[in-house]
């Protein structure tokens, strides 16, 4: 059985727990995020047929008053961007933040998730954006915590690209 | 030669200009010299190059060199990387293997010193901890501190165990994680409870993050990390090493030793896996194998001091209750041994049969089957063997034992078999030796076959044994003896004085000669009294003449004196007769006188017969015996005294005789 790290990324309040608890059922509480800044979760998939565990390290979101704890990247396998898409300034911090992440555990398989897209209405990310992200070689999904659209994709996506050869 | 010397002294200093000698005398000649210089500049180099060749092709000095380079060789391959020993891995591995194959027991002998003490060590192990926390349970079942734990359990709500775990445990050790430092995961957890292995992975990694959180939190650098953190009851220690780290959870207080414990086992996962760990790309299976390091560190330790303390009471109880299923086992096995031997005495018992038995405990015992009266008592047997007759519920139905020993017993027990007398039975037929008494051995020849199996009596071995002195006696006992009868038994003679009956004497003599002590009987002196009973009666009656009227058949006066006696007379004489074994008849004869002629008198003679058969016919007599017959005139014999004249005027009677077995 093949175990993976992987680690939730975004600003405060873009829907990073949301899109776990969707994906996992979790064994700890929130109030981990609060304190140790933290939570750790546990889902099985499968990809092209391989078997594989992900841990899932959510991370407290970055923020003012909580900077995003970089010790707990450490060993990751991959992680997954996620920022709000009725908010144009999560995305923003994220660019910055992925930086820090990539100083700090180096190039690693990750995915953009454009989380609440059940929002279409309040949808800030033009598709100007979306081509700028792109020309960035990042690869996003678009996704909903809430109806769940987008979850399960986002993770196999990551597990996939986990098991390619770097 | 000095100036070749001071050539060669020359030469030595330019090695080249040997093509151009100085002269030249001729070319056979400048061979010469040049192989004779050659050998006088290389001798040395000549002799070293031959013992190198010969060195090179000599195969016995080549392998000496070898061996004598080869272990530095080995060791200085090895400082330089592991190149040789993956070179000779294939070829080891593959001989091995072969001789495993061939010579197992080569392999069992030497591995036997090494595996032989691990297993012992191991099984001694697990019987220690079997031992402790048994001791433990039964110290806890059955001792004061335990009532007062279970009281305690009642009164908090508590379970026993977890009163027993507050009261007693300094600490156990209830999960160990390998945490992969880099990644945070668990490569292996153990549980000393199956139920707490839920989700490991999550609380290896969430144990992870609480170090980094705590070295980021207080910056503390690094290298610091979180060597234990407590919660209560709980605490949790860790043990770290280059690229993975223990975490042991402990309930208790943990000594001291159990630090030195788990940096030992990550040290030595460091050593059994340290490329595996430091090349961990998320797959767990290769650290599988780690599971025995891990569970030795999950340790439980109780209160005083285990480790000196013997599981004294766990070993007595255990001993106890062995010896008691041993003791039992032993009196229940010597039980039905005994039982069985019982069984088996009373079947081998001539005259018994056992056809079903039951052996209980509590309840009576049963024996059924056959049983001859006259065999040995089974109870007797079964007191013999240790039971009491009373508990065993016999049942016997009676039968006839044929068996010579049954048969045997059964005449013994009739006969009551007398010292100096032995007697055996054979198919029926009793043979006797020895000396038995003539009265025994008397009654056992008249009635020993009464007995049931006893077909015919064999004496002939035996001497009869008999008081002389008792000859008389045994006589008079065995005959009787007749009032007017005296008896004398003189060396050997039986003497008969005196009358008997004709009976008596007929079986005196024929029987007496059977007793000992009698060889011959001298009867002269006995008279037979039926005899003569039979011959004075014979005589009366032959002699009473009945006497008739003349020319008339009417009885006169004094005939009829004669005739009333003759009635009785005949039944004495008949009696008598019988006693004698004969029986009688009656010729009744008539007579006439000489008067009148021969036919008449002959007519006369025949009714006067007649008269006195009908007389006796009325008297009972059978017709029978009575023949009547008319002899008319009676001849007189010429010298015969004349008889008187009214005497030819009569009827006589003849009694004649003959043997009783004669009639029909």
């Amino acid at each position: 059985m093949i175990q993976k790290k992987v680690c939730m990324i975004g600003a405060s309040g873009v829907g990073k727990t949301s899109l776990v608890s969707k994906f996992v059922h979790s064994m700890f509480s929130d109030k981990y995020l609060t304190t140790v800044g933290v939570r750790i979760d546990k889902k099985s998939i499968t990809v092209e047929g391989i078997e594989m565990t992900l841990m899932i390290w959510d991370l407290a979101g970055d923020d003012d008053y909580q900077r995003l704890q970089t010790s707990y990247l450490r060993g990751t396998s991959g992680y997954l961007l996620v920022a709000d898409g009725t908010r144009l300034v999560t995305l923003d911090q994220i660019i910055e933040i992925q930086a820090r992440v990539t100083a700090a555990v180096g190039a690693a398989p990750f995915l953009l998730a454009l989380n609440k897209a059940d929002l279409a209405t309040q949808w800030e990310i033009t598709d100007e954006r979306m081509a700028d992200l792109k020309a960035r070689g990042w690869n996003s999904f678009k996704t909903s915590a809430k109806e769940g659209a987008g979850v399960e994709e986002a993770f196999t996506e990551l597990g996939r690209r986990m098991l390619q050869p770097a | 030669m000095t100036t070749l010397g001071k050539a060669v002294g020359q030469r030595t200093c330019q090695p080249l200009p040997v093509t151009s000698p100085p002269m030249r005398e001729s070319p056979g000649d400048a061979l010469k010299e040049y192989e004779e210089l050659r050998r006088l500049l290389l001798s040395r180099e000549r002799g070293e190059l031959d013992e190198l060749r010969d060195q090179l092709a000599n195969k016995e000095r080549r392998s000496q060199d070898v061996a004598a380079i080869l272990p530095a060789a080995v060791k200085m391959s090895r400082e330089h990387g592991g190149e040789l020993a993956g070179a000779l891995r294939p070829a080891v591995e593959s001989s091995v293997r072969e001789s495993i194959e061939k010579h197992p027991e080569t392999f069992v002998n030497a591995l036997h010193p090494i595996i032989g003490p691990i297993v012992r060590r191991s099984l001694a192990e697990s019987m220690r901890r079997l031992l402790q926390s048994l001791n433990q349970s039964l110290e806890h079942t059955f001792s004061w501190r335990g009532l007062k734990w279970r009281f305690e359990a009642l009164r908090t709500g508590k379970s026993f165990a977890e009163v027993v775990m507050l009261r007693s445990l300094v600490y156990r050790v209830e999960q160990v994680f390998l945490i992969h430092r880099e990644t945070s995961m668990a490569l292996l957890h153990v549980a000393a409870d199956p139920a707490l292995s839920r989700d490991s992975d999550m609380v290896a990694g969430m144990l992870s993050a609480i170090q980094d959180f705590a070295r980021d939190s207080f910056q503390t650098g690094d290298d610091s990390t979180l060597d234990e953190f407590r919660m209560g009851e709980l605490q949790v220690w860790i043990a770290s090493g280059r690229s993975a780290y223990l975490a042991a959870v402990i309930r208790g207080n943990p000594s001291r030793e159990l630090r030195t414990r788990l940096e030992e086992a990550i040290d030595s996962i460091h050593t059994l896996k340290g490329s595996a760990l430091a090349n961990f790309q998320g797959d767990t299976a290769p650290f599988e194998s780690l599971r025995p390091e891990l569970e030795g560190c999950l340790e439980t330790r109780y209160a005083e001091k285990q480790g000196s303390r013997r599981p004294t009471r766990a070993l007595f109880i255990i001993t106890a209750v062995a010896a008691f299923i041993a003791a039992g086992l032993l009196a229940l096995g010597l039980a039905k041994t005994r039982w069985s031997r019982f069984v088996r005495q009373l079947s081998s018992t001539p005259g018994i049969v056992v056809t079903d038995t039951e052996h209980n405990w509590f309840a009576k015992s049963a024996v059924n089957g056959l049983r001859d009266p006259a065999a040995a008592d089974p109870a007797a047997i079964a007191r013999a063997a240790g039971y009491d007759p009373a508990r065993i519920d016999f049942s016997w139905k009676d039968y006839l034992a044929l068996d010579d020993a049954s048969v045997q017993r059964r005449f013994a027990q009739r006969f009551q078999l007398p010292a100096g007398t032995n007697a055996s039975v054979h198919h029926g037929v009793l043979t006797l030796t020895g000396t038995p008494p003539y009265e025994w051995l008397d009654r056992v020849r008249h009635e020993a076959t009464l007995v049931a199996g006893i077909n015919t009596v064999v004496d002939q071995g035996a001497k009869v044994s008999y008081d002389r002195n008792l000859a008389q006696e045994r006589f008079e006992a065995r005959f009787g003896l007749p009032d007017s009868m005296n008896v004398k038994i003189s060396n050997g003679v039986l003497v008969l004085n005196g009358e008997a009956s004709h009976r008596w004497l007929t079986r005196v003599r024929a029987e007496a000669t059977n007793l000992p002590g009698i060889t011959r009987v001298d009867q002269s002196g006995a008279a037979d009294l039926d005899q003569r009973t039979f011959a004075q009666s014979k005589s009366i009656i032959e002699h009473a003449f009945v006497y008739f009227l003349v020319n008339k058949d009417n009885i006169a006066t004094e005939g009829f004196a004669a005739l009333s006696r003759l009635p009785d007379e005949i039944r004495r004489c008949e009696t008598a007769a019988h006693r004698l074994g004969q029986d009688i008849s009656l010729e009744i004869d008539g007579y006439a006188d000489a008067v009148g002629d021969a036919a008449a008198n002959a007519n006369l003679s025949q009714r006067r017969a007649d008269k006195v058969r009908e007389f006796l016919l009325s008297c009972g007599f059978a017709s029978d015996m009575l023949e009547a017959k008319g002899l008319g005139k009676q001849e007189q014999a010429p010298d015969a005294k004349p008889l008187p004249e009214e005497s030819d005027r009569r009827a006589a009677l003849k009694v004649i005789t003959r043997p009783i077995a004669s009639k029909p």
